[in-house]
């Protein structure tokens, strides 16, 4: 039988660490709460941009522009979104899993800590690696778009992926690499918003001053804000990952809490019956 | 026959409504869009956008952006809108005063340009806010 005081002791190391995972729980659903709504309230722009932009991609205009050509290098540039900190359940870890594997020449740009760290210690290129603070601004996000489209206008990089986890619901994000430059791949963006044109309309479409101007200006806006409508997911699903995970550590805590306090019930009540059966033995001696 | 017009910002969808007329303030003038017009895809620069339902007009002070006429559905996607009845005269000067401030600061603070882009978008909606409500009273 286990010493009463050591299972106190667990007991009460156990019910802190209940405390603090907790505590990191409510804090992560009032930041999810928020991270949510953002993300949720940033997907009309962003789908409607992809829809002004799907008649372009599809070949409708003579219009050559860096974006919508393949890259003059055949390097693959894959950013990835992870997180700054630990402690959110699997998300990182399922993350990684989707990776092109490393013996193929990919170049990795990071935002987050944790693929900072994935990408290095698993000898991957890194190019340049950002970090992922809860206010991140639009501003910020430009500053890792802005070195992509840097590379991948000067021709060091072909294409440029992001890698993401899409939040789904509270409980669900999916891992997902959208090709995000050069621009052919804005159809399969187009499946993964869900964005279908509902009213068909066949007739030739008109750009005013001219399509030049319009895509010149459209172009860009368009990269930074699918970037930063991804960013936004991301952080959704962190804070989401975050809260589950905490939420189980909590109950386990709190189960592991209960089982220890009935072995100490147990413990005890050992002890108190094999005191009175010691007594109890020991008068029956004396009056023999 | 009627329009409908989607109004969207980064932070929300502002506005979206079946419509009669549709008034955008392109870069190349102002435009009236009816039920039937062709595609066409423009850009906007910041003003006013004036819709016009059941014979009532309404203004909207709008930043730059683009709009997407597409079978008969008006999309426009720009980075802030506002009804001219929220305008808040007082607020959108206020604004324009602590965002001219800011900016002012940037400057000499050699800020990152893309700060003080956002800065100046910033300055210029307060202004189209207060041109608006100033000719709609």
């Amino acid at each position: 039988m286990a010493n009463l005081h050591d299972i106190r002791r667990r007991i009460k190391s156990v019910k802190n660490t209940a405390q603090i995972t907790r505590a990191m729980q409510l804090v992560a659903a009032s930041k999810m709460k928020r991270a949510q709504d953002a993300a949720l309230a940033s997907l009309p722009y962003a789908e409607l941009l992809a829809r002004i932009l799907a008649p372009i991609s599809k070949g409708v205009v003579n219009f050559s522009h860096p974006f919508l050509e393949a890259g003059r290098s055949n390097k693959r540039c894959i950013i990835l979104l992870s997180t700054d900190r630990g402690l959110c359940g699997a998300l990182n870890a399922n993350l990684f899993r989707v990776l092109p594997d490393r013996a193929q020449e990919v170049k990795y740009i990071t935002v987050g800590r944790k693929a900072a760290q994935f990408i290095s210690r698993t000898q991957r290129i890194l190019v340049a690696d950002f970090i992922l603070p809860d206010a991140f601004k639009i501003s910020e996000a430009r500053k890792v778009i802005d070195f992509a489209i840097q590379a991948f206008e000067d021709g060091s990089i072909g294409s440029v992926d992001v890698l993401y986890p899409r939040f789904v619901n509270t409980l669900r994000q999916v891992p997902e690499l959208v090709p995000l430059l050069p621009l052919a791949g804005i159809s399969k963006v187009l499946e993964s918003l869900g964005v279908e044109k509902e009213t068909q309309d066949d007739r030739e479409l008109n750009f005013e001053p001219s399509a030049e101007v319009i895509l010149t200006n459209l172009l860009p806006l368009y990269v930074r804000r699918q970037f930063y409508a991804m960013v936004r997911t991301a952080k959704a699903s962190e804070h989401s990952a975050r809260m589950v995970a905490m939420k189980t550590a909590t109950d386990n805590a709190n189960n592991l809490a209960d089982s220890l306090t009935l072995d100490y019930n147990k413990a005890r009540q050992a002890a108190i019956t094999q005191e009175i059966l010691e007594i109890a033995a020991a008068t029956a001696a004396n009056e023999n | 026959m009627t329009l409908k017009l989607e109004i969207v910002t980064p932070e929300e969808k502002v506005y979206s409504e079946d419509v009669d007329t549709v008034v955008l303030p392109t870069t190349t003038g102002e435009i009236g869009i009816l039920p039937g017009h062709i595609p066409l895809i423009t850009e906007i620069k910041e003003g006013e956008l004036g819709v016009i339902r059941m014979g009532q007009l309404d203004l909207l002070a709008v930043d730059q952006g683009f709009a997407e006429i597409f079978g008969d559905t008006v999309s426009v996607i720009t980075e802030a809108a506002i009804d001219i009845e929220d305008i808040d005269l007082d607020s959108a000067e206020a604004a324009q005063r602590r965002a001219e401030e800011a900016l002012r600061k940037a400057k000499e603070e050699n800020l990152h340009p893309d700060e003080v882009e956002a800065l100046e978008a910033k300055i210029r909606f307060a202004l189209v806010q207060q041109l608006a409500k100033k000719k709609g009273k």
